[in-house]
């Protein structure tokens, strides 16, 4: 080849990567509009004593999901939630977490459902640095204070005093506790202990009783040589239903009380006419109507059980509230740090967070307050042919 | 006194549910020298079957005849296509295929059936009965029922027909058994068969009182093995008696010292057994392969 054939060559080689390269980028440039999702991590209890809160927790993740990511997501970026089952055990929570952490690399999580898998947690949470809404009610989540860690549900702290004024505001001055040996329970009879003296109640009967027990005869047997007026049941597992059914058949008559673990339509499903009568306190969002119907929070709280209600044929329980509330924090946080914040800049957006409306009312956060509720976000409520009533 | 009967109450009713899980190993045992860890799954099959029979709309009655008809055919099933196969019968091999067996149905309810607790209506809709201070359930009284109908049953069976001497033929001498014409392996089905029955009736009896779930297998399983240890094992009498001395045992412990204790009690005695005694109370000579 003679010299100028060469250099024609070489500038049309040069000119078709070009042109090569030019289109590749052009390609590229309109792919760009399927954007990286965000991925939060939910740890929840889909099988196991908390089976049924697990399940609603779900059905609440899997609605909202597809509610922001059919508006588009946050900033165009869909969320996805990789749910990992716990089965109501500690160990397996911390196997689904190294899971989410290191396999998933999740920006956030969620979970876990129940206190002592949430507690459980804590430690891969601190050192992957990544911030922690748990759905559990356990006081110990947020007073055994950690930076990245959040609750959303009613702690013990703001229930126990409320559920206690109630028995004492129905004339009863004895008691007798029954709770379960598992973070909740345990949690909860440490408050109660605490702070049914500065209510003006005598604890009489104090019995315990391990998940997964079906035959709670000895405890109630005890129970009911006491001279207590009422019965304080602190548990959010199934073993609750076999509680106030035994109960009743073994001629206990005094009314039973409780708090949030049994705002489920399961315990009255599994007690059948036991339940009837069964006094509990929980957040004013199971009956939405409690907050006013002109409020923001009844629209949002009215607004979601609508939509859940046609997507499950069945009212949402507080769980599926708990749920819904984390995904908010979350989804609420991102909006404000930008998709793109890393760990540290979610979680103060988190701790940033101001009058939040969610199910479990207004949620305001706060460098020394990671559970965000008062007291003035609970009612009473009572059992009453197979779902609650208000009991105010 | 009140207390102590409704302890006893308590302890005779758990008693009959280990006694007729007990009776399902010491059968399965007595025909093949293995332990069928898949006894607690039986159980649990038998309230699973309970509750989805009656929500099909059937009476009571014919919903519990379905549900110990229909696990007696999952037992039967069980053995022909998982502890047959295994040709030379080793007790070992069939205890492994067991233990298999028992997380593959217990993973089948988890599907078929969800996670949750599931509840079942009584038997006899009604209060409980009281007496000298002391009250008793409506299905409590189902429970012991059921127990003294089943063993009484296997009794009959076991000494008045040919079908029950040919049972205990095979379990004191396969071989002798086959000469005088017995067929063996059909008798290894047979056994299989009504243990799973026995089993689920227990589960079907409790269901009402405890609620029934996927996973409530294992733990009846540990506690009935314990029982049938505890007798010795092999013989009928002794896995009842068994089982009623471990509720006793159970519900004394749970009323007197503590209610946690009550699930290791049933460990406490099983280890103590197989330390002390290993025959069990009632075992006499013990079994060697020559």
């Amino acid at each position: 080849m003679t010299v100028a054939r060469r250099v024609v060559a070489l500038i049309v080689a040069f000119a078709l990567v070009l042109g090569l390269v030019g289109c590749a980028s052009q390609e590229q440039t309109s792919e760009q509009t399927t954007a990286e999702p965000i991925k939060i991590g939910a740890i929840l209890s889909l099988t196991g004593t908390y089976a049924a809160l697990g399940a609603s927790e779900k059905n609440a993740l899997d609605l909202e999901v597809k509610r922001i990511n059919d508006s588009g997501g946050i900033d165009g970026r869909p969320i996805e939630v990789i749910i990992e089952d716990d089965a109501t055990d500690e160990a397996k929570a911390v196997a689904a977490a190294s899971k989410l952490i290191e396999q998933d690399r999740v920006a956030a999580i969620l979970g876990a459902t129940g206190t002592g898998q949430s507690m459980a947690i804590r430690g891969d949470v601190q050192r992957a640095g990544i911030p922690q809404i748990s759905m559990a009610g356990g006081t110990v989540v947020t007073s055994e204070f950690a930076p990245l860690v959040f609750q959303t549900p009613w702690s013990n702290t703001i229930v126990v005093p409320f559920v206690l004024e109630a028995v004492k505001s129905a004339g009863i001055s004895k008691i007798a506790v029954l709770s379960d040996t598992g973070g909740y329970g345990k949690d909860g009879l440490a408050v109660i202990e605490a702070e049914a003296p500065k209510a003006g109640l005598e604890i009489v009967g104090n019995e315990t009783f391990n998940a997964g027990d079906t035959d709670l005869s000895a405890q109630l047997t005890r129970i009911k040589g006491t001279d207590a007026g009422a019965v304080l049941l602190w548990t959010a597992g199934k073993e609750a239903a076999t509680a106030v059914k035994s109960a009743r058949d073994l001629g206990i008559e005094v009314p039973f009380f409780g708090g949030s673990g049994q705002a489920k339509l399961e315990f009255a499903e599994g007690a059948g006419e036991a339940s009837n009568g069964f006094t509990f306190g929980t957040g004013r969002s199971l009956i939405p109507a409690n907050w006013g119907e002109d409020t923001e929070n009844y629209s949002v709280v009215s607004d979601f059980a609508e939509r859940y209600r046609s997507a499950y044929g069945e009212d949402p329980d507080i769980f599926a509230g708990h749920a819904f509330d984390a995904l908010a924090i979350v989804t609420d946080a991102l909006k404000r740090a930008g998709t793109d914040a890393d760990a540290a800049a979610l979680r103060d957006a988190i701790e940033q967070t101001r009058g939040l409306v969610g199910f479990g009312g207004n949620f305001t956060f706060s460098a020394t307050d990671h559970n965000g509720l008062t007291a003035e976000d609970l009612a009473l409520y009572r059992f009453e042919d197979g779902t609650w009533v208000s009991a105010q | 006194m009140s207390d102590l009967l409704q302890f006893v109450i308590a302890g005779l009713k758990s008693g009959s549910i280990y006694a007729l899980v007990a009776l399902g190993f010491t059968i399965v045992y007595a025909s093949t020298g293995a332990i069928n860890f898949a006894q607690g799954e039986f159980y649990m099959l038998g309230g699973m079957l309970g509750v989805w029979f009656t929500s099909l709309g059937l009476p009571m009655p014919v919903a519990a005849l379905l549900a110990v008809a229909g696990a007696a055919v999952i037992g039967a099933a069980f053995e022909m296509l998982a502890v047959k196969p295994i040709s030379d019968g080793d007790p070992l091999r069939i205890i492994m295929v067991t233990i298999g067996g028992s997380v593959v149905l217990r993973q089948l309810a988890l599907h078929l059936f969800g996670p949750d607790e599931l509840p079942l209506d009584p038997f006899t809709a009604g209060p409980s009965f009281k007496a000298f201070g002391a009250a008793v359930e409506r299905q409590t009284l189902w429970v012991w029922g059921a127990t003294v109908v089943a063993v009484s049953v296997l009794a009959l069976v076991y000494r008045r027909t040919t079908f029950g001497k040919a049972m205990r033929a095979t379990s004191i001498r396969r071989d002798a058994a086959r000469l005088v014409g017995i067929d063996a392996s059909g008798m290894v089905t047979a056994s299989f068969a009504l243990a799973a029955a026995f089993g689920a009736l227990a589960g079907l009896v409790v269901a009402p009182l405890t609620q029934t779930a996927f996973d409530v297998g294992a733990g009846i399983g540990v506690k009935g093995f314990a029982a049938a240890i505890l007798g010795g094992l092999g013989n009928p009498v002794a896995a009842v008696g068994g089982g009623l001395i471990l509720g006793l045992l159970e519900s004394l412990t749970a009323g007197y010292l503590d209610p946690l204790y009550k699930d290791a009690v049933a460990l406490v005695v099983l280890l103590a057994v197989l330390f002390v005694r290993p025959q069990g109370l009632l075992g006499g000579a013990r079994r060697d392969k020559v």
